[in-house]
């Protein structure tokens, strides 16, 4: 029993949620199937949850899915909820949530940038972010290997050893 | 040793670093967390300014660039731009081990591995952090290396322009820097 009952007994009346967890009295987290994540964020917009915390984005490459994580703040009762979604790894593509919460404009330019997943309906999230001239797959993949990219492109002092002492190993 | 004759001073130039290493003005570009050893260098703990040197705030201005802590692709682009507004004589102090090999993050593909690939760097301080003890003595040091005229970064990087050139183009493709909120 706690705070949040009430909202996730309401939820689960409208919608259909996979899962529920309570990690915290004050948090409540959804697993959601992407067809519904939009009307549900309008109804959690609508029922005070003015503020989009985050919108990031979780790269389970063993089980070839994208997760979007999706968490909104009432400032009025102190709770927060987190929607996760699942996308297919390849070609990855979700709808926007801009005309719901308009501050997500940069958490998708970001996500695009970072694990080039697209979303349609925003032009803008498009645009690079942070990365200036980036060529190569999106960072944050797991499949990316940043040490090859790093030794390729920026290269590494050498150090010579001056010293370099000589064991026996006695048997 | 073996003496160039472009290595011997004139008189004159002699004089002129005199007077240059008793005036130093810093420009410090705060791209890691090595900037926080900065304040207590500057306030009276340690009282940066009875070595005669003073903080500036534009690059144009300003004699020596410090480099405090890691190099992103992106900073390092402003920081060559910066270096390059900079009128001579020039010098470079990398700060911290990061500007040295890459520190913790040297397999990031974010930052930079070493500093002098790309700037003639004239004094490394070693430290993750170095301590406001550790920076005072190597401007100690600089200013003796400027009075000898040993430090000569900005000569170096004007004879072998086209290898750092090169190096930077490696590494960041171009070297032109595109603001969306600016343009």
């Amino acid at each position: 029993m706690n705070s949040t009952n009430k909202l996730v007994e309401e939820i689960r009346q409208r919608f259909e949620i996979i899962d529920v967890i309570h990690p915290d009295d004050q948090q409540v987290i959804l697993d959601i199937d992407k067809m519904h994540l939009h009307t549900l964020l309008s109804h959690l917009k609508a029922d005070g949850f003015r503020q989009l915390s985050l919108l990031s984005a979780v790269d389970w490459i063993k089980d070839n899915i994208f997760e979007l994580v999706y968490i909104v703040f009432n400032w009025d009762t102190g709770v927060h909820v987190l929607a996760r979604v699942k996308l297919p790894r390849d070609n990855p593509r979700f709808r926007t949530i801009t005309p719901i919460y308009p501050g997500a404009q940069y958490y998708e330019r970001d996500v695009h940038e970072f694990f080039g997943i697209e979303f349609e309906g925003n032009p803008m999230s498009y645009k690079p972010l942070f990365l200036e001239l980036w060529d190569e797959m999106p960072p944050m993949r797991k499949d990316f290997d940043p040490e090859a990219y790093s030794r390729e492109k920026f290269p590494e002092r050498v150090y010579v050893p001056h010293f370099v002492p000589k064991v026996e190993v006695i048997e | 040793m073996t003496t160039n004759a472009k290595d011997v001073r004139k008189t004159w130039e002699k004089i002129a670093d005199y007077f240059r290493a008793h005036s130093i003005w810093m420009k410090w570009y705060c791209t890691g967390c090595g900037a926080i050893e900065m304040p207590p260098t500057m306030t009276s703990r340690f009282d940066m300014e009875r070595l005669g040197m003073g903080p500036m705030a534009t690059p144009r201005q300003a004699d020596v660039l410090l480099i405090t802590g890691y190099l992103s692709a992106k900073t390092l682009r402003r920081v060559i731009y910066s270096y390059e507004q900079m009128q001579d004589p020039k010098y470079v102090v990398g700060f911290g081990s990061c500007t040295l090999n890459g520190g913790i993050y040297f397999d990031s593909y974010a930052t930079m591995t070493r500093l002098d690939h790309y700037l003639p760097v004239d004094l490394y301080i070693a430290g993750c952090m170095p301590r406001p003890e550790a920076i005072m003595n190597s401007f100690d040091t600089l200013i003796k290396m400027i009075e000898k005229g040993e430090a000569k970064g900005w000569k170096h990087y004007q004879e072998n322009h086209e290898w750092y050139r090169r190096n930077q183009l490696h590494s960041l493709k171009e070297v032109y820097v595109k603001d969306e909120f600016h343009e």
